[in-house]
């Protein structure tokens, strides 16, 4: 049996009603009837269409009176993120497409003036409506450390498999919505195999988009778990173990190096402390006063009720702080606050 | 009104899920607008001022925010801070356009010329 072929619904917007219809019955006819072609003879009524169904795909004539395509790629880019963007126009210069590219738009094709130019056309709108595009960043990071991955992808409340491997053994670690749920490491699984992936000293690491695991094997909080490893760390590295003063400011997390690639910017962890509800801290790491950090802790947690009761944006989660050069995090729970600073540093390759 | 800000908060109002938007000059004197039924323009004055107030708090723990994200269950507030001194907020329904574009709206806020 075959699977019936997934229908595209596509929207044109062309003040040249000709043009229009010679689009739809081509195109129509050339993407056997997979296309769904709807038509729109401005910009304006372009948007109202898109208000009452979704598309796939929008192909923009730049030229168009009183709202031009440039202008509509802009709203689009704006109320439809996700909708993939076409330019077509009969006037193509290097100025009007580096704006209509800024815009948003993921094509700027000049309007053919033959058959087989159409055709041509019609290849490259059908490839890009039929790629997938994945969600989030695509890069390279040199110089991560494993434990800061996790932390962003925990205080992001982010879903994601995080596949570590180093020469001798790989496993995984799972995260949903923050939370870390499962770990394995060949025969190992559950919080002994989170320490042992995070006590390994080196190796590379990728994250894949979430599966539900088979087993949901932890439980406990992922500020713990990371606080937990850290100590299991400590105590495996000699030099730490013989260090004589308290532990109070672990060694940094374990780096991991991704084999290839420039360098731009390598994220670092530049301070981390969790307290309880009550403000007692229960771990810190590189901060020089914790003290001052409870008090603007408290500071937040009195502006974030003021203004949440002001504007009636309900219960407060976190702060996130755009720095100069990084990031601050603040998270406050009735049972704990979480501080992170993270500093963004430049490399060179 | 200055026209610039104005024009851009006309702009803004087109973003779904925009709850309502407001500066505060350097004079402390205020502007806002809301975009919808949830959101008073007095409150957000009122936010503006206590927020823009806070601010030193930071500064005293050696952090200088360029821009802060107040995440609540039921919306997201950004606040923003230019170099002349003004200072935006914006306030956005969480999971819509406008709470993607945040970064998008703060540059666009950051690059206003006032003197126009």
């Amino acid at each position: 049996m075959t699977t019936p072929a997934k229908q595209q619904h596509i929207l044109f917007v062309d003040d040249e009603t000709n043009f229009l219809d010679t689009i739809r019955a081509l195109f129509t006819a050339w993407s056997k009837s997979t296309w769904q072609i709807k038509c729109a003879t401005s910009a304006d009524q372009a948007l109202e269409i898109l208000k009452t169904r979704s598309f796939d795909l929008i192909v923009v004539d730049v030229n168009m009176p009183v709202l031009d395509g440039e202008q509509l790629l802009r709203i689009l880019a704006r109320r439809y993120p996700d909708l993939k963007k076409a330019v077509i126009t009969g006037h193509a210069t290097e100025q009007r497409r580096s704006a209509c590219l800024a815009n948003g738009a993921e094509l700027f094709i000049e309007k053919p003036r033959s058959a087989e130019g159409l055709k041509a056309v019609f290849t490259m709108l059908d490839e890009l409506v039929t790629w997938k595009q994945q969600a989030g960043f695509q890069g390279m990071l040199r110089r991560v450390g494993l434990q800061d991955v996790i932390q962003m992808e925990c205080l992001g409340r982010n879903s994601s498999i995080l596949e570590i491997a180093d020469r001798k053994l790989s496993g995984r670690i799972y995260i949903e919505d923050g939370r870390i749920i499962h770990a394995v490491v060949g025969e190992m699984k559950g919080e002994a195999a989170f320490q042992k992936l995070l006590a390994l000293p080196g190796g590379s690491f990728e994250l894949q988009h979430f599966e539900p695991p088979g087993e949901q094997t932890i439980q406990g909080q992922w500020e713990f778990l990371l606080m937990e490893a850290a100590r299991v760390r400590d105590e495996s590295t000699p030099e730490t173990a013989a260090a004589a003063e308290p532990v109070v400011a672990p060694e940094p997390p374990p780096v991991l190096e991704t084999p290839v690639g420039p360098t731009r910017f390598s994220p670092r962890v530049a301070e981390m402390l969790i307290f309880s509800g009550q403000g007692a801290p229960l771990y810190q790491w590189q901060c020089a006063d914790a003290k001052t950090r409870v008090a603007l802790m408290v500071e937040i947690t009195q502006q974030a009720r003021r203004v949440g009761q002001l504007l009636g944006l309900g219960k407060f989660d976190r702060l996130e702080i755009q720095l100069p050069a990084g990031r601050a995090v603040a998270q406050i729970k009735p049972d704990r606050m979480v501080f992170v600073q993270v500093a963004m540093e430049t490399e060179r390759a | 009104m200055n026209n610039s800000i104005e024009q851009w908060f006309a702009s803004c109002a087109v973003v779904p899920g925009m709850l309502g938007c407001g500066v505060r000059h350097p004079d402390g004197t205020c502007v806002s607008q809301r975009f919808h039924d949830s959101c008073s323009r007095e409150r957000l004055d009122q936010a503006l001022h206590s927020l823009g107030d806070s601010l030193s708090a930071f500064s005293t723990h050696g952090l200088a925010p360029r821009w802060l994200t107040w995440t609540f269950e039921q919306g997201q507030l950004r606040l923003v801070l230019r170099p002349d001194g003004r200072l935006l907020a914006l306030t956005v329904q969480p999971n819509t356009p406008a709470a993607e574009n945040l970064d998008l709206l703060t540059e666009e806020f950051l690059a206003l010329n006032f003197a126009a």
